[in-house]
């Protein structure tokens, strides 16, 4: 009997589904995967098929000065703007959410509003406004603008997090006798902090890998390294782009990875 | 001389420190010891000469501090910023971008030998009617290809519209890339009337399809060295500098019809608060051992005229009368002055 | 435990200053009472209980607990326990930092927490789940867990908003069991908001039935039952023949009235249905231009009634209850 049950027809929508799946998974990962090619490829062209494995754009990368400054000063800013835009965008999310101010909708979509602008003339705009204030192009300049594009993301995943979240749980805690601070600290923070820090490492990446924002306001020795690879494919397009961008998408990914682990955005998927 | 430039810039910092005082956020001149000359420059190899050698030396010389930029996009950073305050006090780019920079009044039109002693010595074509500023280098825009994929060796512009080179030629997304917009005034001169003849440049142009385009002229250079194309619009240096470790059957042709000349111009800002220093710059960019020292790192032609280069430079490169005598320069004012009208036109042909 | 008595003094709430929710409203709790506010969603039960926990506060009246007059009391200085029927359980800690969470806030020590968590826990049958998270918890289990946190802090008044609505008829009824028990046990003066009339009928000592943010009647289950004051009362508690011949509208529950051979009738009819509900049948019977309810017992030997059946219908006199118009 189980045999028959077990034996199920060909389900043409369940192959197909699993074809497309699997067409969606190649088309987000074969790229990596060229990449991959290119940057373990001795020459400095890309070869088809490739002549060998070789680490000399590794090494090309690890060794550049040029290269490693802009490596930390990425990971600097893009930790500073984590840290800025959970704080800013968290707090923002929560005003939106429950402050009852007028023209909540209105604030929003303000906030919103950085995603809505090509991001190049964010730029350009910070980098004009910089000039004229007499400021210069300092790093928090840089921090500041990579907020700004990034802080969106986290009012997103907040408020989606804040829209989910039944008050009853900040009521049960209140009438334990928690004050309100400690029913922030107690109930409210640790309930939206995954929908919080989902957006922090939206922001990391965002920040991570920005680069029409960066392109105005980066001085010279100060480039991150998005602006680094671009300039440095213009003279010497060799497999050292490819071996940068392997690092960058191997860190991305450590990064994800630990705040993963070290928040366990897993934990309270079900609130 | 040193005594009264040192007078000078005296007297400039004195005039800064006072006109600073008048207005506010003005303390970091007031504290500046040592003055910043801000520049642009290339990246590569170009880039590496610079920072290891050439800007300590300048530094020491001129006991100053050199901020070089090498992230693009410059032009349009220098339009951001102020014009008494520019961003840049030398400007280095090709030539389509200084004509584009002179017009918004971004650049000083003219580099003379009164500001630059060194440009006394240059070839005609450094401070040409085609150049503001002053070029310091130029490269031969011309066709590479490959030796060893049974085609026969071109000898003329013409010999890229070989039928059997379909779909192995190199081009370039002529929009952004100015080796592609010299490459379509080089069309209009062998196909029609002159430089100036877009309509028959339209048509050859046409004629070139399939063609593989590019928008960096470095991905040009690795496709013709991983063989993806077999000929290609390149410049000089774009093939030479490969000889070596990874020499691959490539070569350069300087087509009979002349070659375009891709200059590496410099300028500087009208509002430079170290116009001196700016100057002195260029003056020093123009010095023969810094033009050898370059030239043969890179492989550009020098434009002075004393630039002895070691034989194996000498035989490639325009380092003599007849052969900077085949150098065809572009007029830029006149193709920036059409630019949007050509990038229209010239994306609905390629776009097929 | 200590318990405590509630007054609510003439409490009247509106929201956003147009809906009334809560009109007037003066109740008595006594100490250690199990009273229901019952009504339809909307009639201001749950406004008035979250007025008494003090998530509300009213436009005008007062509210006074154990003689004290709270209506200022901040929430969290109250000492009450709640249950929601949302549970409202902390989803990031375990079973034993829910329950513990009161006693935190009141600074008991920690070994004294760790007891009377554990006593709580044995309390609602739930000792060993202390290390699981809310989310790995059955429904009622759940629920218990909330009505441990809840009574853990030893509050004068445990307050209990609709809590077994969320739960399926069986589990609600031995919920509505022990809850009832606990409630005995501990003598904790209980308010339990709920839209259930059985439910309220078979746990309180009294009830208030609430209509439109008025209360329309106060009074343990049989009164409430036998003797509807108004005719939403009648209608809303179980099933009502209501006989408008009359000067005043009169009620009839349909066990009162009998199926007797016609010639013995009052009326005579005709079964129209016939809902059979296990220990009982109810009948809908045409007689005399309208339908009469009436609910036949099943004691001994059943005398089935189908569709089309001629019937007759008597009652008692004394059974019929006048309303108030």
């Amino acid at each position: 009997m189980s045999a028959a049950v077990n034996k199920k027809p060909f389900d043409l929508g369940r192959t197909a589904y699993l074809g497309l799946n699997l067409v969606l998974l190649a088309f987000l990962l074969v790229p990596i995967a060229i990449v991959l090619v290119f940057a373990l490829n001795p020459t400095p062209y890309i070869s088809f098929p490739p002549v060998g494995v070789s680490l000399r754009w590794f090494v090309k990368f690890f060794e550049g000065g040029d290269f490693m400054r802009a490596l930390w000063l990425s990971l600097w800013v893009a930790a500073c703007v984590l840290v800025l835009s959970v704080v800013i965008g968290g707090a923002c999310a929560l005003a939106l959410a429950r402050g009852n101010l007028p023209g909540r909708a209105f604030l929003t979509a303000f906030f919103m509003s950085p995603l809505m602008l090509p991001a190049i003339l964010t730029g350009l705009a910070l980098f004009q406004a910089y000039l004229l204030a007499g400021i210069g192009r300092p790093v928090w300049g840089l921090i500041m603008a990579h907020t700004l594009v990034a802080v969106p993301y986290v009012l997103r995943t907040t408020l989606a997090v804040l829209h989910n979240f039944d008050r009853r749980i900040e009521e049960a805690a209140s009438v334990l006798g928690a004050s309100p601070t400690r029913v922030f600290f107690e109930v409210t923070l640790p309930l939206i902090r995954p929908g919080v820090f989902a957006g922090g490492v939206f922001a990391f990446i965002v920040s991570f890998d920005q680069f029409p924002v960066s392109l105005f306001l980066v001085v010279p020795k100060g480039e991150t390294l998005p602006v680094v690879l671009f300039n440095y494919m213009k003279f010497d397009l060799d497999g050292a782009i490819a071996a940068a961008s392997m690092v960058s998408i191997l860190l991305a990914l450590a990064v994800v990875v630990a705040l993963e682990r070290l928040i366990g955005l897993k934990a309270y998927v079900k609130l | 001389m040193g005594l009264i430039m040192i007078s000078r810039r005296k007297a400039l910092r004195a005039g800064a420190g006072l006109a600073a005082a008048a207005t506010i956020g003005a303390p970091a001149i007031l504290h500046a010891e040592t003055k910043t000359l801000k520049i642009t420059t290339w990246g590569g190899k170009w880039g590496d000469i610079m920072k290891d050698t050439l800007l300590p030396m300048f530094e020491k010389e001129h006991d100053c501090k050199v901020s070089a930029d090498q992230a693009f996009p410059f032009l349009p950073k220098l339009q951001a910023s102020s014009k008494n305050d520019p961003l840049y006090d030398v400007f280095h780019t090709n030539s389509n971008e200084q004509w584009s920079a002179v017009e918004q009044g971004l650049v000083l039109d003219k580099i003379t030998a009164k500001e630059v002693p060194n440009i006394a010595d240059v070839y005609p074509w450094a401070n040409s009617d085609k150049i503001v500023g002053v070029a310091i280098f130029t490269s031969a825009i011309g066709l590479g290809y490959r030796t060893d994929k049974g085609i026969t060796p071109p000898k003329s512009w013409k010999d890229l519209a070989d039928p059997k080179l379909a779909g192995a030629r190199g081009g370039y997304l002529i929009p952004v890339n100015s080796l592609g917009q010299c490459h379509l005034m080089m069309l209009g001169k062998v196909y029609g009337k002159g430089l100036q003849d877009l309509d028959a440049a339209y048509k050859a142009l046409e004629q070139l399809k399939p063609i593989k385009l590019v928008d960096f002229t470095g991905q040009m250079e690795k496709m013709l060295l991983s063989g993806e194309v077999s000929e290609g619009v390149i410049h000089d240096s774009g093939v030479y500098r490969y000889e070596g470790a990874n020499r691959q059957p490539v070569d350069f042709c300087s087509p009979t019809e002349g070659v375009m000349a891709l200059e590496q111009v410099l300028n500087v800002t009208p509002g430079s608060k170290v116009k001196e220093l700016a100057f002195a710059f260029v003056n020093f960019m123009l010095r023969p051992e810094v033009q050898k020292l370059l030239a043969e790192g890179v492989w550009y032609s020098p434009a002075n005229k004393k630039v002895k280069l070691d034989a194996k430079y000498d035989a490639k490169l325009l380092t003599t009368p007849e052969k900077v005598a085949t150098l065809i320069q572009p007029d830029w004012k006149w193709y920036n002055a059409r630019k949007d009208d050509i990038d229209a036109r010239v994306t609905k042909i390629l776009k097929g | 435990m200590t318990s405590a008595s509630i007054k609510l003094e003439s409490v009247t709430k509106s929201f956003d200053g147009k809906v009334v929710a809560v009109d007037g409203v003066t109740l008595e709790i006594k100490a250690g009472e199990f009273f229901s506010l019952l009504g339809p969603s909307g009639c201001g039960k749950t406004t008035s209980l979250r007025m008494i926990a003090g998530f509300e506060s009213p436009d005008s009246g007062r509210v006074h607990v154990g003689g004290q007059d709270i209506t200022d009391v901040p929430v969290h200085h109250r000492d009450m326990g709640m249950v929601f029927q949302s549970y409202a359980l902390f989803p990031h800690r375990t079973v034993a930092e829910n329950v513990a969470f009161g006693l935190r806030m009141r600074g008991v020590s920690r070994s004294e927490i760790d007891r009377r968590v554990a006593a709580a826990l044995a309390q609602v049958a739930l000792t060993g789940f202390e290390h699981r998270r809310p989310a790995q918890l059955s429904g009622g289990q759940q629920q218990r867990v909330a009505l441990a946190r809840a009574i853990v802090i030893e509050p004068r008044v445990l307050l209990c908003d609709e809590p077994l609505g969320a739960l399926d008829r069986k589990l609600r009824q031995q919920m509505q069991f022990e809850l009832k028990e606990l409630q005995q046990r501990l003598g904790v003066t209980l308010v339990f908001v709920t839209h259930d009339q059985e439910e309220a009928l078979a746990m309180s000592d009294r009830i208030a039935v609430m209509n439109r943010g008025k209360v329309e009647q106060v009074g343990s289950p049989t009164e409430i039952y036998e003797r509807p004051r108004t005719r939403f009362v009648a209608d809303f508690i179980g099933e009502i023949n209501l006989l408008d011949d009359g000067s005043k509208p009169r009620a009839l529950r349909p066990e009162k009235i009998r199926l007797v051979p016609t010639a013995q009738a009052r009326l005579a009819g005709t079964v129209e249905t016939a809902n059979f509900l296990g220990g009982a049948t109810l009948y809908r019977v045409s007689a005399g231009g309208r339908t009469y309810l009436a609910r036949e017992t099943h004691s001994g030997e059943r005398s089935p009634r189908a569709a089309g059946d001629a019937v007759g219908l008597a009652w008692n006199d004394t059974d019929i209850v006048t309303l108030e118009s």
